[in-house]
C-alpha cells in the first residue's frame, strides 16, 4: 500500500480519536488489513467494515456514519460536522474538551432547529418568537461567546469527598434475593459441594458457600451547565466528581444536549479543577432538560437504569422544552424503578412550571449551595 | 466466501441481514476476529450465529453465559465419576493405573470453549449474553480469544487447529470491559426497518397473506415507538403474525378490541399490557390502514 492511503487512514483514526472514539493502534492496524482485504475504491463496504473495527459501543456506533462522511466526503456534509483538515490525535485535555464542546454545539444546533419545529407545531397559536421566549432565564439559543467563570476553589476537598461518602453510605446496598458464591458465605451450596467432592472421592474437602448478593446502586449524575447555572456548575461538577470517585457514578453534562464526561472526571489529580473549568467553560446556553433526559435514556444509560439506580439531577429546573415533556422524561426513569433526586442551587425548590408539574415524580428535592447544604442531602437520599 | 455469496447464504439460512452486518461478518471471517453483537433483546443477535453456521456449513457450538459461570462449565472438566470407576475396575482386575492414564483425553469432558478450540473442523462459537457472565470469566475469555489456545495443566496447551468464528452477544445489562470490546469487531443490531422486517416475516412465514404481513409489521413498527417496558422484537412479530395467520386473517382486524386480544404475542409485561388501551391500539393501527386505503384508492 502506498504511503498516502496509509496516512489517510491514520488521519481518519486520529480524527475519530479527536471526536471521542477510542481507536487504538491495534484498531488502526486492523483498519489497514481491512482496507487491503477490500478494493479501497469500494468505500461503501469499507465504511461498514471499519465501523465494526473502530466502534466499541452503541453511542460510537450511532455517531460513526456522520464522522465517516465528515472526514472522507466533507463536501457532502451540510453544515453539521466540521473538519479542520488537520486532524491530529487528541493529545491533551483541552483538545478533548474542545472536541466535546464542538460535538455538543453541533447536536445543539440541530436539536434547537428540531425543537423549534416541535414547539411551533404543538402550540399553533404562538409565533416562533414566542416559542423562543425564555422561561425563568433559560433560553433555547446558544451562548455565542465563552464566558469567564468565578473560580470555585474549595478550601477542603477532602471534606467534599467525605460528605459524598456519607451520602453513598445512605444509598444503602441493596440486599438481593439471589445468592452468590462467596468464600465467607454462611449458607452451604449443597449442589456445588457435592459436585466438587467428586474430585476427592466423595469427601467434601472444599465446601462451597453462598452469601446474599449485595449490589451498590448505580448512580447517574446529570449536571446542568447552562447559562442560568453558570455560577454553580463548577461546584456541582466537583460534587459529581466526588460521586465518580466514591461510587463509580456516571456523570453527564447538559444544556440543550447531553454528553457524558465521566472519563474526564475519573482520575483524581491536581488537574481536577482544570478539568472542571474546561468542562463548564464555553457552555452556558439554553436549557432543554426534557430533551437531555431523553438523550440520557435513549443514547447513554438505556438499560443500565434499573431498580437499583439513583439519578441525581443537579439543576435549577429552568427548562425551555414544552412543560409536559419533563414529566414524561422523569416518568420513563421512574418506570424503570430508579429513584430521582433533584439537587438545586436555590434555597427554594425550583418554581419553573415544568418542575412543579413533575414534582411528584421526584423522590426528593434538596438545596445544594455550599458544603453544609450538601451534607444535609445525605438525610434525604437513600 | 465472498460477501455477496455470504449474504445469499445467510438469506437461504433464513436470516435477512442488512448490508453492514454482512460486511462485518465477512470481515470477521477474513480477518479472523471475533464479532461482538449488541442490541436489545429480540433483535436477532443469537440468530446471526445460527444462520452463520448454517450458511458456512460449520458446526455451531454455543456457550450460554450466566452469573456464576466458571471455567469448569465453560472450558473443561475432568470426568471424576469415570476416573473413579476406572480406578476401581483396575483395582479389581489386579492391574494398576498411572496418573498419566487417569488424566488423559479419555477422561476429559470438553465444554463449549475447549470443544471449539479442539474441533477438527472449522466451527462457529456462539458466546451468548456475555454481559451475564462475571468479570473474571470475561478476563479469561480475553486470553482465550487472543491466542485461541487453552492450557490444561495435566495435558498441556491445546491450540486451535482451525480458528473458530466467534460471535459474542450482549444485551448491555452490564458494561463490558474495553479490552474485550477492542478485541472484537463491533456491530450494533437495531430493530429492523419496515422493509427488512417484512422481508424477514415473508421469508419465515411465506404462507401468510401479504397484506396481513405489511399491516402487522407497520403496526409493530409504530408500537415500538411507544414507551414500552419491553419493546417487541422480531421473534414477537413473527409469533403475532403466525397467530393472526392461524386465525385465518388476511388483514389486521378493523376492531381494535380484536387486535388487543391477540397482543399477548407482542406485549410481555403486565404494565405494557395494562397501559395499551383500545383507543391507543386504534390510533396505532390507523396509520397503516390509512396508507393501504390511499394506495388502493
Amino acid at each position: 500500500m502506498e504511503a498516502r492511503p496509509l496516512q489517510a487512514i491514520a488521519g481518519f483514526a486520529a480524527y475519530l480519536r479527536e471526536c471521542g472514539l477510542a481507536v487504538g493502534v491495534a484498531d488502526q492496524r486492523v483498519m489497514v488489513q481491512a482496507a487491503l482485504a477490500l478494493p479501497p475504491a469500494e468505500y461503501r463496504r469499507l465504511e461498514a467494515g471499519w465501523r465494526g473495527i473502530v466502534c466499541h459501543d452503541a453511542p460510537g456506533w450511532r455517531r460513526y456514519p456522520e464522522l465517516f462522511r465528515a472526514y472522507w466526503f466533507p463536501g457532502r456534509v451540510t453544515g453539521q460536522a466540521r473538519v479542520s483538515g488537520h486532524a491530529r490525535p487528541r493529545r491533551d485535555l483541552r483538545q478533548a474538551v474542545e472536541s466535546l464542546h464542538r460535538s455538543m454545539a453541533v447536536d445543539a444546533e440541530r436539536s434547537t432547529t428540531a425543537g423549534d419545529a416541535q414547539v411551533s407545531g404543538e402550540q399553533p397559536g404562538e409565533s416562533a418568537a414566542d416559542a423562543q421566549r425564555a422561561q425563568g432565564g433559560a433560553s433555547r439559543t446558544e451562548a455565542l461567546e465563552q464566558r469567564d467563570f468565578a473560580q470555585w476553589l474549595p478550601q477542603d476537598l477532602g471534606r467534599l469527598e467525605r460528605i459524598v461518602e456519607a451520602i453513598a453510605q445512605r444509598m444503602r446496598r441493596r440486599l438481593l434475593r439471589r445468592q452468590r458464591l462467596a468464600a465467607n458465605g454462611r449458607r452451604l451450596d449443597v449442589r456445588r459441594t457435592l459436585r466438587a467432592s467428586l474430585k476427592t472421592g466423595g469427601v467434601p474437602f472444599a465446601p462451597a458457600w453462598l452469601a446474599r448478593r449485595r449490589e451498590r446502586p448505580r448512580v447517574f449524575v446529570l449536571v446542568d451547565v447552562s447559562r442560568s447555572m453558570e455560577t454553580y456548575a463548577q461546584l456541582f461538577l466537583r460534587v459529581a466528581r466526588a460521586f465518580v470517585g466514591v461510587l463509580d457514578a456516571r456523570v453527564f453534562v447538559f444544556h440543550t444536549r447531553l454528553a457524558e464526561v465521566t472519563q474526564l472526571l475519573e482520575r483524581d489529580s491536581g488537574r481536577v479543577q482544570e478539568k472542571v473549568n474546561a468542562v463548564t467553560a464555553g457552555f452556558g446556553g439554553g436549557t432543554r432538560i426534557a430533551a437531555s433526559l431523553k438523550d440520557f435514556l435513549d443514547l447513554h444509560a438505556g438499560r443500565a437504569v434499573s431498580r437499583s439506580s439513583r439519578v441525581l439531577i443537579l439543576s435549577d429546573g429552568f427548562d425551555s422544552d414544552p412543560e409536559h415533556e419533563l414529566a414524561l422524561g422523569l416518568e420513563r426513569i421512574k418506570r424503570r424503578g430508579a429513584r430521582i433526586y433533584w439537587l438545586h442551587p436555590t434555597i427554594q425548590r425550583p418554581q419553573a412550571t415544568a418542575v412543579t408539574r413533575a414534582a411528584g415524580l421526584v423522590d426528593a428535592f434538596a438545596p445544594v449551595y455550599n458544603l453544609d447544604s450538601l451534607a444535609r442531602v445525605g438525610m434525604l437520599v437513600e | 466466501m465472498e460477501e455477496r455469496a455470504l449474504k445469499e447464504a445467510l438469506h437461504q439460512a433464513g436470516y435477512v441481514a442488512e448490508g453492514g452486518l454482512v460486511t462485518t461478518l465477512w470481515f470477521a471471517q477474513t480477518l479472523e476476529r471475533p464479532v461482538l453483537l449488541e442490541g436489545d433483546a429480540g433483535v436477532g443477535k443469537t440468530a446471526v450465529a445460527a444462520a452463520l453456521s448454517h450458511a458456512l456449513g460449520r458446526r455451531l457450538i454455543r456457550l450460554q453465559c450466566y452469573e456464576g459461570l466458571d471455567l469448569q462449565q465453560a472450558v473443561y472438566e475432568w470426568n471424576y465419576g469415570r476416573q473413579l470407576l476406572a480406578i476401581r475396575l483396575h483395582e479389581q482386575g489386579g492391574s494398576s493405573m498411572s496418573e498419566r492414564d487417569l488424566f488423559s483425553q479419555d477422561y476429559l469432558l470438553e465444554r463449549p470453549l475447549l470443544a471449539a478450540i479442539s474441533s477438527a473442523e472449522p466451527c462457529v462459537l456462539l458466546i451468548d449474553e456475555i454481559d451475564r457472565a462475571d468479570e473474571a470469566f470475561e478476563a479469561f475469555l480475553l486470553e482465550a480469544l487472543a491466542d485461541y489456545q487453552i492450557t490444561i495443566p495435566e495435558i498441556g496447551t491445546i491450540r486451535a487447529r482451525h480458528r473458530p468464528l466467534v460471535v459474542l452477544t450482549s444485551n448491555a445489562t452490564r458494561e463490558l470491559s474495553d479490552a474485550l470490546r477492542r478485541r472484537c469487531l463491533y456491530h450494533y443490531l437495531d430493530y429492523p426497518d419496515s422493509e427488512r422486517e417484512i422481508a424477514i416475516v415473508k421469508s419465515t412465514l411465506p404462507e401468510a397473506e401479504s397484506r396481513l404481513v405489511e399491516e402487522a409489521v407497520a403496526f409493530v413498527q409504530r408500537l415500538r415507538k411507544e414507551d414500552l417496558q419491553k419493546t417487541p422484537g422480531i421473534a414477537e412479530t413473527l409469533d403475532w403474525i403466525r397467530a393472526l395467520h392461524q386465525l385465518k386473517l388476511k388483514a389486521l382486524p378493523e376492531d381494535p378490541e380484536s387486535i388487543l386480544r391477540t397482543l399477548s404475542c407482542l406485549l410481555k409485561t403486565r404494565d405494557d399490557r395494562f397501559q395499551l388501551t383500545a383507543e391507543q391500539v386504534r390510533r396505532i393501527a390507523e396509520g397503516p390502514r390509512a396508507g393501504v386505503a390511499v394506495s388502493s384508492a
